[in-house]
């Protein structure tokens, strides 16, 4: 007889207000084994793994740990069931050191049953060490490290309580290619100790690397379970439907004036360069995370300004010192977190959309309700948004649909540049299609667009050119025949004085 | 792995780091030392001479309630509340100190216990409000400042009572600051709480309450003990203000809520919560004392003190977010 | 009920509330429904109201005033010392009053969108400099001017009746229409709106912050002199601490009327409807002749079970 699964999920349902965002979910996973969810943004993963992890109750179904009924009792209990999970959302507190977070919940205590503060640092250093990380400093305050670290933070903090069942949501969605293999290298270490391990991620290579099963995940419930699955198989039951082709053909812009120039712009971590942007142009922005592009699309936008630098607009001098002087000047930026830099969640879609232009709908500083309705619904429609009406709270949205909504919004501001930082990130595949299908549209239309993405594939086909980024400066250009994703991954590890990936 | 291509901050040095995560209660020190210093200039032009033991005595003694109640709010400040109602509970152990203590100083010890453990009590309806109500503090401890202040009213109608003469010289001993026992105990107190897992679980929820809850912290019973630590505290600097007083008055401890506040404020705590230290309270409540002290002495015009208040407390948390801000850079 | 959103039912709970207290008052005290009692209510509930007003917008950007009761005892003594009691004084005595609240509230949204100060310190250091500066320039209330009455004109705005309605409520209702329409209905209320729920996506959607705070805290201190103004026509002089009970009334005011006090939702409505609220509970309190601490402790109580009953945080 087989043993029971380490972890399972029989019939689990779980809704939010009237989303019904899990019905009847089913999952087993065996101990010292790697399970992998894919699914859709919205498919239900994060709320399974919520659920599994002890954070949400569901409320049908059970959670079975070991072949035994588990009981409520949260996250603490989940705790004690062997289970350590690394949620979506970073639980890292930012005011708190690197140390004192990786410790929280099994601090060291000194004779006096006290906990030995002065200790933590160098008790965290060598714990990092022991999993092999030694270059995120324990005394650093978690809000001052990059995203990247903060993940591995998370992660790490989970490995050292020894789980039975690891739980890992998009565990890998900051991290680049090195640390990937890190993480995958304890992935197996853990396999191997006979703990579980469940994980989500959008990366198709990343899955079938590591996972031993694959479950997918529609609508809130599970379709199938394989060993091994190919892609356009795998898309086809994530989405209920065929795929074409990945990426839209990439028309060549005719050669026009600069649209925009850079020169000796400079900002926090990066070095003076020069750009220049072109209408119908698809400039890509290349190079692994933290080295200076955020600076660059946010400078342009204003928020913060660029230290120093000219900037050109149809080769006037322009000054953009705040985001209203970039909207003026017809600069529209989408950035990453639709959430916490975005949208206002419970404000409708429409006032979402409409919010940098009311100007043009007001008279006297009285917005004119029937022009508004007007734009709102035709940006609705352009982009497909799906929503029962525009008065719904933005924050009842999926994923994609916020993203649109986002996109809707600085569309309307009728910018001729848009600068796009990293918009397909935690967007589900089908939607990722449909913003690939706009951004073309919209070269085609003579948008002259900036694009930053942390996936090489995205830029090589995507964009015109791309730019790669190296610790603040830009190292190389590359176009047509040379524009692979391979090359970008390379360009932006060079000179990289490190050894070979330690995936131990 | 090997030192990845992320550019992460520069490993900075331990001085850095300690300076960076303290500075709030660097800073209060650093006013500190100088409303000390300003102080013994003032009061040496003032009288010819440096202040000696009365004044220190007397300093101390008027701080001492502040003091505590300061304490107080800081933890709840610290879970990124706040208590409106510090003025209500200071009332409350105030009159009850004076109706109950009676003759002797067993008595007076004796009820000095309940009293602290009516504080914890309305610290506890507080918690649990905000707690499980899940109200917001601002809102539920506004209420209940009402709520306690018309117990304490009920409680002394007028002003009077009576406290023994041995718990005042127990408590705020006019001869000698021995005050600061009481307020080196706190001290202690704070010391052994902040390497407790209460005192790191206060810390996390301040910082971020919904990454608390995920890691498995128990946020209701953590802000539940912050609320009825505070409510404790509160009931404390009361029995003080009376020994203080060697009388009661339900209405003297009203001033404590806004001064607590300030007093947390100096001290370097961020009401956006999750960082600063109740030493920097202690610092902020010697501090908000030491100012009506020196502003007493320059014979500036008394009416005029609330304005100068007004301003310093201004100028001392600009001063402070300059400094910080251009320490901050540097690193 | 789906049709209406978490405002608009939080708003209609704080009329209700109204009503119900009404209705308890006339249960307790019969005759409390009679229309001279329930005008008087009403126009004492306006002052809470106007105070809320101010209060209502910078608590919608997460923000708070405890300048209030300063600023507006402040106004009332400008203004019966500059008109010295005269009509004559009375329109260069309001622009002084109701200017000086404004610039005061203008230096509070300075303080709070430049410099960063936490609102609750800045407008509690404001309200200490505005208390010295008041005492001290009058002498600790003693100068010649102190005890001059309001112009009659104004005296006569907080006691007389158009078309049987004091103009008081009207104010009040003009008050509320110019209030929610700039809320509801314009580009300023939908910032207000979009900065009170993420400050930084606001920045980043091109809205002007720091001007928009500045405005809506010169708002606050305008409505908390205008507060005053009406309070020593009402009660004919100025006195000192007339201010201090508007505090946290309209704290209370604001959060009975579903706002919420992190900021981002709820309307003047609700806030209006809170303010009645409140007011037709004190005064139900006054009726049925209770001592000074059982008004003390329902006061607290009831409002506990009002926020209780529809005021909780949908986390």
């Amino acid at each position: 007889m087989t043993p029971p699964p380490a972890i399972a999920a029989r019939s689990v349902s779980k809704s939010f207000g009237g989303v019904k965002a899990l019905i009847k979910a089913s999952i087993a996973v065996a101990p010292g084994s790697v399970h992998a969810l894919v699914g859709e943004n919205g498919a239900g993963k994060s709320t399974l793994i919520k659920i599994l992890g002890g954070r949400i109750a569901p409320d049908e179904g059970t959670v079975q740990i070991g072949g035994i009924e588990a009981g409520g009792g949260g996250v603490a209990m989940a705790r004690r069931h062997g289970i350590g999970t690394v949620f979506q959302e970073l639980t890292l507190l930012p005011f708190m050191t690197v140390a004192e977070n990786l410790t929280l919940g099994r601090e060291p205590r000194n004779r006096l049953g006290l906990i030995d503060r002065a200790g933590l640092p160098l008790i965290a250093e060598r714990q990092l060490a022991d999993l092999g990380i030694t270059h995120i400093d324990p005394r650093a305050l978690a809000g001052d490290i990059s995203l990247a670290e903060r993940q591995i933070v998370e992660i790490a903090r989970v490995i050292l309580a020894r789980p039975d069942i690891m739980l890992l949501d998009e565990p890998t969605s900051a991290l680049v290619e090195r640390e990937v293999a890190w993480l995958f290298g304890q992935i197996r270490r853990l396999r191997a100790g006979g703990t579980a391990i469940v994980f989500t991620s959008h990366r198709w290579g990343e899955i079938t690397t590591i996972a031993d099963e694959i479950t997918i995940f529609r609508n809130g419930t599970d379709v199938g379970t394989f060993t091994t699955i190919d892609e356009d198989a795998a898309i086809t039951l994530m989405t209920g439907r065929q795929l074409d082709a990945v990426f839209p053909v990439r028309a060549v812009p005719p050669v026009r004036a600069p649209i925009l120039a850079l020169r000796g712009a400079r900002a926090e971590g990066v070095e003076p360069f020069d750009l220049a942007i072109h209408p119908g142009e698809i400039l890509g922005i290349g190079g692994l995370a933290g080295h200076g592009h955020r600076a660059v699309f946010f400078g342009l936008f204003g928020a913060p300004r660029f230290m120093e630098g000219r900037i050109e607009i149809d080769g006037k001098a322009t000054t953009i010192a705040t985001p209203r002087d970039a909207i003026r000047a017809r600069i529209a930026l989408v950035p990453e977190d639709r959430k916490s830099e975005g949208l206002f969640l419970p404000l409708s879609v429409g006032a979402n959309i409409t919010l940098p232009i009311l100007r043009r709908l007001s008279r006297l500083g009285l917005i004119q309700p029937g022009p508004e309705r007007g734009l709102i619904d035709a940006t609705i429609a352009r982009l497909a948004i799906r929503t029962p009406d525009a008065a719904q709270p933005v924050g009842a949205l999926s994923g994609g649909n916020q993203q649109k909504v986002l996109l809707g919004r600085w569309l309307q501001t009728k910018p001729r540049v848009l600068l796009l930082y990293d918009v397909t990130r935690g967007v589900d595949i089908a939607t990722k299609h449909e913003i690939y299908d706009l951004i073309s549209r919209l070269a085609g239309e003579g948008y002259a667009i900036l694009f930053y993405s942390s996936d090489a594939e995205e830029l090589a086909h995507l964009c015109h050119r791309v730019r790669i980024m190296r610790r603040g400066r830009f190292v190389a250009e590359l176009a047509a025949d040379e524009l692979t994703a391979e090359a970008i991954v390379a360009a932006a590890m060079r000179e990289s004085s490190a050894a070979a990936p330690h995936a131990a | 792995m090997p030192p990845d291509n992320s550019a992460s901050l520069p490993r900075g040095g331990r001085l850095n780091h300690a300076i960076a995560q303290n500075i709030g209660l660097i800073l209060a020190g650093a006013i500190l030392l100088l409303a000390v210093f300003g102080f013994i200039l003032i009061y040496g032009i003032a009288q010819q001479r440096l202040p000696g033991n009365f004044e220190l005595t007397s300093t101390v003694n008027s701080a001492t309630p502040l003091v505590f109640a300061a304490v107080g709010q800081s933890f709840v400040i610290l879970t990124k509340g706040i208590d409106l109602s510090v003025g209500g509970v200071v009332d409350l152990a105030n009159a009850m100190a004076a109706v109950t203590m009676g003759k002797s100083l067993g008595s007076a010890l004796a009820w000095s216990v309940v009293i602290l453990l009516v504080g914890a009590g309305c610290g506890l309806i507080n918690g649990l409000l905000v707690g499980l109500g899940r109200l917001q503090p601002i809102v539920v401890t506004l209420a209940t400042l009402s709520i306690f202040q018309g117990v304490a009213i009920r409680v002394l109608p007028q002003p009077g009572g009576a406290i023994p003469a041995g718990y005042t010289n127990l408590l705020v001993n006019p001869g000698a600051p021995y005050a600061l026992i009481f307020i080196g105990l706190l001290a202690l107190g704070w010391f052994a709480l902040r390497r407790s897992r209460i005192g790191v679980d206060l810390y996390a929820i301040g910082n971020d309450e919904a990454a608390a809850r995920a890691v498995g912290i128990n946020v209701l019973r953590t802000k539940i003990l912050a609320y009825m630590i505070d409510g404790t505290l509160a009931a404390a600097a009361g029995l003080f203000l009376a020994a203080s007083a060697t009388a009661g008055d339900a209405t003297s401890g009203n001033s404590y809520t806004l001064s607590s506040i300030v007093a947390v404020v100096l001290g370097g705590v961020s009401l956006f919560g999750g960082r600063g230290s109740a030493i920097g309270a202690i610092a902020g409540a010697f501090i908000t004392t030491l100012i009506v002290d020196i502003l007493f002495f320059s014979h500036v015009n008394p009416l005029y003190q609330s304005f100068y208040e007004g301003a310093f407390l201004l100028f001392a948390v600009v001063a402070g977010r300059v400094i910080g801000g251009a320490i901050g850079r540097r690193r | 009920m789906k049709r209406f959103s978490i405002d608009s039912r939080r708003a209609l709970y704080a009329f209700a509330a109204a009503v119900s207290l009404f209705v308890i008052g006339e249960l307790v005290h019969p005759g409390f429904l009679g229309l001279a009692s329930v005008e008087s209510i009403l126009v004492i509930a306006s002052f809470v109201g106007l105070v809320a007003a101010g209060q209502c917008f910078v608590i919608l950007i997460g923000g708070i005033d405890l300048s209030v009761p300063w600023v507006l005892n402040a106004a009332a003594i400008v203004l019966t010392t500059t008109s010295l009691g005269r009509n004559a004084g009375a329109p260069e005595a309001l622009a002084a009053a109701l200017g000086m609240g404004a610039l005061v509230g203008a230096a509070n949204g300075i303080g709070v969108a430049w410099f960063g100060i936490p609102a609750v310190v800045m407008t509690l250091a404001m309200n200490g400099i505005i208390e010295g500066l008041t005492l001290g320039l009058s002498g600790g209330f003693t100068c010649g001017a102190c005890s001059s009455y309001a112009p009659p004109l104004i005296q006569g705005l907080a006691h007389d009746a158009f078309l049987g309605v004091p103009d008081a409520l009207w104010l009040w209702l003009v008050v509320t229409v110019l209030v929610s329409g700039a809320l509801g209905l314009t580009r300023f209320g939908r910032a207000t709106y979009a900065l009170g729920n993420n400050p930084r996506a606001a920045v980043l959607a091109g809205i002007n912050v720091g001007r928009l705070t500045v405005a809506l805290y010169a708002a606050s201190g305008f409505f908390a002199a205008l507060t005053g103004v009406m309070l020593v026509g009402f009660g004919g002089q100025a006195s000192l601490g007339m201010g201090d009970p508007y505090l946290f009334t309209s704290i209370a005011a604001v959060v009975i009327g579903g706002v919420n006090i992190l900021g981002g939702r709820g309307n003047y409505l609700g806030v209006a409807a809170g303010a009645v609220s409140l007011t037709v509970l004190v005064s139900v309190l006054l009726a049925l002749n209770v001592p000074d601490y059982v008004r003390s402790i329902a006061y607290g109580v009831v409002i506990l079970v009002l926020l209780l009953a529809y005021g909780r945080d949908q986390n």
